[in-house]
């Protein structure tokens, strides 16, 4: 495959954002080859700089951004510091992107076919009715059916899988010679990643297209391409053979992501061996809890051992139908039955839109069901009538939220997040309420210091933690965590898991988890729920979902699990 | 795309007899008798003031009388104006006047304010940018009224070049001052927010996608900044062509431009409430009208309203 010269060489490139007057380096000293035809991915958390060195290949650096020195050989000539027109003539004929949020890449306001024509049109491929042929011969290529009525449409009436194909047309319309993939797939589905990314596979295998992948998930990294190149903090620390990377890494930093990351981690037993300590544990501190409360009267529960039970659960929500008049029942959740036992983690696992979110919300009071019914320690959610009752049952619950960024109101300071629960339900004195906040805080591990700051000033796993000290404000005997690490860095996912495990064993919690990475699973949950279009699928052990599926839903969803076939060393 | 058409027409009607509600509700609300008022608070005899109170159903229990109201302004039926002319031909008579001035001046405001707009939001921070924001600010903070007098003294008495006032027989180029004076408050607004919303959108991910398909930099603009940038503005600049319209009395005024906001201004002085009841009435169908419009451009412009 590899041919004598490289396409593109990227040599001693250091990128850099202006602020003020400080330069701001993002990339330092970066060096890659890509051979005609080749596919390398670089691997790397948000921040990275993988990202940027993307954009400067294209030159299409944001805001601020300039080459600070180095140099992209493309095709053997420089290409970061020749003129504009030079620079557009590469783009999408020479140099095609497929961008990252399919949501937001996509012009609103003009029909996907037309968008796709743009293409044809500016780069010279073809015109008029010719490109409109081509638009939809693209878009059945980009494997989209009914492309010629789909050409037709607006961007909002396409789901997300399908506006990602309609940008791998766009990106691949004037056949490029390399294609930069920029986390193509990281706001879909596991199950429509791996078509998706099955299909780009072969298309730019059958049109050798180099492709330079750019993804923050090592296992799907391996699994597509060759040569792997990894970046922490702005600069390549490690790049070789995606196998040899795996195998035997070698830059700390690799080490720690090929041990942490949530798709190969998911392989090891090792992951399953420390789970079962800390259900062990929590099992064992939870039944003590449940003593207590079954004795005490004021306590809200009855000490149970299945601490929330859902008894056919089901929500139907009204749409609008095919006239504008007409209405028609969506079953978001169709009859979904299940039991969580003290101090174990049950997870709910499904794609968007198989309901589970809805399942979170129904489990939390905070939609009533259709029909069903939820028994929060022996007592019926939906009885409970007076305000104080329901105080009460909010107490023992808390939730987590996927995205930190809009689940903390960014004008409260970190102290206020955290103590206003405790003041809502009037718990203790001004200076109890500080103590027990301190406390917090040191339980998810961050320094009091953060106490006087604000959300804006803090990481995306900072935030989480402080969601999570938020959460235990109340000391709640259950927590529901609706996709708690999806937004998160691998690493910080590993860290946030890790820290959900040992809050779990020291005070006897029992989580609803609700994800659709079936790989972070194996980490944190015990019993395991399938949900697909609002209706349980299968429900074992985690071990038996792992090692035994029964559903070929199932199976497909474990199959759709990045670098699964990828042999590890150690 | 037509249930969305249908939905916002039926929309309209509530608007409407809202609109019309309130009005007769202040009219209820005026101090005195009307049979007095409509006199000129001269004695009346018993006669007449049964034939004035058939005539205008006064002693109808409210809601037949607001029937008969929201009736009349349907059937363009305003009743008289002290002198006899009925209100509708005094309307027919002062509108066009004021449709030409609203006009012209929502043409001001929208060639200048966007074209200067978009400029200036295409070069951010630069020292166009700069300038028209300082412009901007500057005419914003001036009083419409204290604009006009100065433009009227410049450009009217002391160079000459158009007429200062505008008077019975009107033609386009006498309203262009009035316009400029019109359309320059609002055209400072229409500035600043096609900066604003240009500015956003040349920094929109669908922007840099469309420049890695190898579009260039003019077909970007055209296509995916302006467009796009263009559906705030536009609902803006619509309703102001309402606004425009009722806010012209201020200025035609100043100029004396036979429109119907001098007209309204003429029967409040001379306490004909009928006939600035009979205006305003009239004004509020037209603002109704006009921001049904202005959804159906937005409509046209974002596929998006359409099937919401």
């Amino acid at each position: 495959m590899k041919g004598t010269e490289p396409l593109l060489k990227v040599e001693n490139l250091s990128v850099g954002f202006t602020a003020g007057k400080q330069v701001l380096t993002a990339v330092d000293q970066a060096n890659l080859t890509i051979y005609p035809g080749q596919t390398i991915a670089i691997v790397g958390e948000s921040g990275s700089g993988k990202s940027t060195l993307a954009h400067a290949v294209i030159g299409l650096l944001p805001g601020t951004g300039r080459v600070l020195g180095g140099e992209i050989q493309f095709e053997g000539t420089d290409i970061s510091r020749s003129s504009r027109s030079k620079i557009l003539a590469l783009r999408g004929s020479e140099i095609g992107l497929v961008p990252q949020d399919p949501m937001s890449n996509l012009n609103p306001l003009w029909k996907v076919g037309f968008q796709i024509k743009e293409a044809l049109v500016a780069n010279g491929v073809a015109s008029g009715h010719a490109a409109d042929k081509r638009v939809i011969e693209l878009l059945e290529e980009a494997g989209l059916p009914d492309a010629e009525r789909r050409a037709r449409q607006y961007p909002h009436e396409f789901s997300g899988g399908m506006r990602q194909r309609a940008l791998i047309a766009m990106g691949l319309a004037a056949r490029p010679k390399l294609l930069i993939a920029d986390e193509p797939t990281s706001a879909l589905d596991v199950t429509v990643q791996k078509q998706i990314l099955d299909h780009l596979d072969q298309l730019t295998d059958t049109l050798g297209v180099a492709v330079m992948l750019i993804t923050h998930d090592l296992g799907l990294a391996a699994e597509r391409a060759d040569h792997l190149v990894v970046m922490y903090r702005g600069r390549i620390v490690e790049s070789g053979p995606a196998r040899d990377i795996l195998q035997s890494p070698e830059h700390p930093y690799t080490k720690r992501l090929v041990s942490k990351a949530p798709s190969l981690a998911s392989q090891r037993l090792s992951s399953v061996r420390a789970r079962a300590e800390v259900r062990e544990q929590a099992v064992q501190t939870a039944a003590e809890i449940a003593e207590e409360v079954a004795q005490s009267d004021a306590e809200f529960g009855e000490g149970r051992n299945d601490i929330i039970v859902a008894e056919n659960l089901t929500k139907i929500f009204k749409l609008r139908g095919a006239k504008p008049w007409q209405k028609v029942d969506f079953a978001a959740v169709d009859d979904v039955s299940f039991s969580l036992r003290r101090g174990t983690t049950t997870a709910i696992v499904g794609e968007s839109g198989s309901g589970k979110s809805t399942v979170a919300r129904m489990v939390l009071d905070l939609l009533p069901p259709s029909s069903g019914r939820v028994l929060f320690d022996g007592r019926d959610v939906n009885e409970l009538k007076s305000k104080s009752e329901r105080l009460r049952l909010r107490r023992q619950m808390q939730p987590v939220f996927q995205n930190p960024y809009a689940s903390l109101d960014p004008l409260y300071s970190i102290y206020q997040s955290i103590e206003e629960p405790l003041r809502t339900h009037d718990v203790g004195t001004k200076k109890e309420r500080e103590t027990r906040v301190r406390d917090l805080l040191d339980k998810v591990s961050l320094p009091t210091t953060v106490m006087s700051r604000y959300p804006g000033e803090l990481s995306g796993g900072q935030r989480q933690r402080v969601a999570i000290a938020r959460a235990l404000a109340l000391e709640p005997e259950v927590v529901i965590c609706d996709e708690a690490v999806s937004a998160l860095d691998v690493l910080v996912q590993a860290q946030i898991l890790e820290l959900l495990n040992d809050l779990q064993a020291e005070l006897g919690l029992s989580y609803l988890f609700i994800t659709h990475d079936l790989a972070v699973v194996r980490q944190i949950a015990d019993n395991v729920i399938v949900m697909q279009d609002g209706k349980v699928v299968e429900s074992a052990a985690v071990s038996e979902v792992f090692d035994n599926p029964q559903k070929d839903y199932t199976r497909k969803l474990l199959d759709a699990i990045p670098g699964a076939s990828i042999e590890l060393g150690a | 795309m037509w249930w969305y058409v249908a939905k916002r027409l039926l929309q309209t009607i509530p608007v409407f007899i809202g609109a019309v509600a309130i009005l007769f509700l202040l009219l209820q609300l005026r101090q005195g008798d009307p049979v007095l008022n409509l006199a000129g608070n001269k004695p009346v005899s018993q006669e007449v003031r049964n034939a004035i109170a058939a005539q205008y159903h006064l002693d109808d229990p409210w809601y037949s009388q607001m029937f008969y109201f929201i009736k009349g302004a349907l059937t363009l039926d305003f009743g008289n104006t002290f002198s006899g002319q009925p209100v509708m031909d005094l309307i027919k008579e002062t509108f066009p006047v004021t449709v030409t001035l609203a006009f012209m001046a929502l043409l001001i405001d929208a060639i200048l304010g966007i074209t200067i707009g978009t400029i200036a939001g295409l070069n951010r921070n630069g020292f166009f940018d700069s300038t028209a924001l300082v412009i901007s600010l500057l005419l914003i903070s001036i009083p419409i009224f204290v604009l006009g007098f100065v433009m009227q003294l410049i450009f009217g008495v002391k160079l000459g070049w158009t007429s200062p006032t505008v008077g019975g027989d009107w033609t386009v180029t006498d309203l262009i001052l009035p316009a400029i004076v019109l359309a320059i408050a609002n055209f400072a607004y229409t500035i600043r927010l096609t900066r604003t919303s240009v500015a956003e959108n040349l920094s929109a991910d669908h922007v840099r996608t469309a420049r890695a398909k190898g579009l260039s930099n003019r077909a970007v603009v055209r296509n995916h900044v302006l467009r796009n940038s263009l559906v705030p503005v536009v609902t803006y600049i619509g309703i102001n062509l309402g606004s425009l319209m009722a806010g012209a009395v201020i200025t035609e005024t100043i100029f004396n431009v036979p429109g119907i906001g001098n007209a309204a201004y003429q029967a409040i002085q001379q306490g004909q409430t009928a006939t600035v009841v009979a205006i305003v009435t009239f004004m509020v169908m037209v603002y109704v009208l006009m921001s049904l419009l202005v959804d159906l451009i937005y409509a046209v412009l974002d596929p998006r309203i359409r099937y919401a």
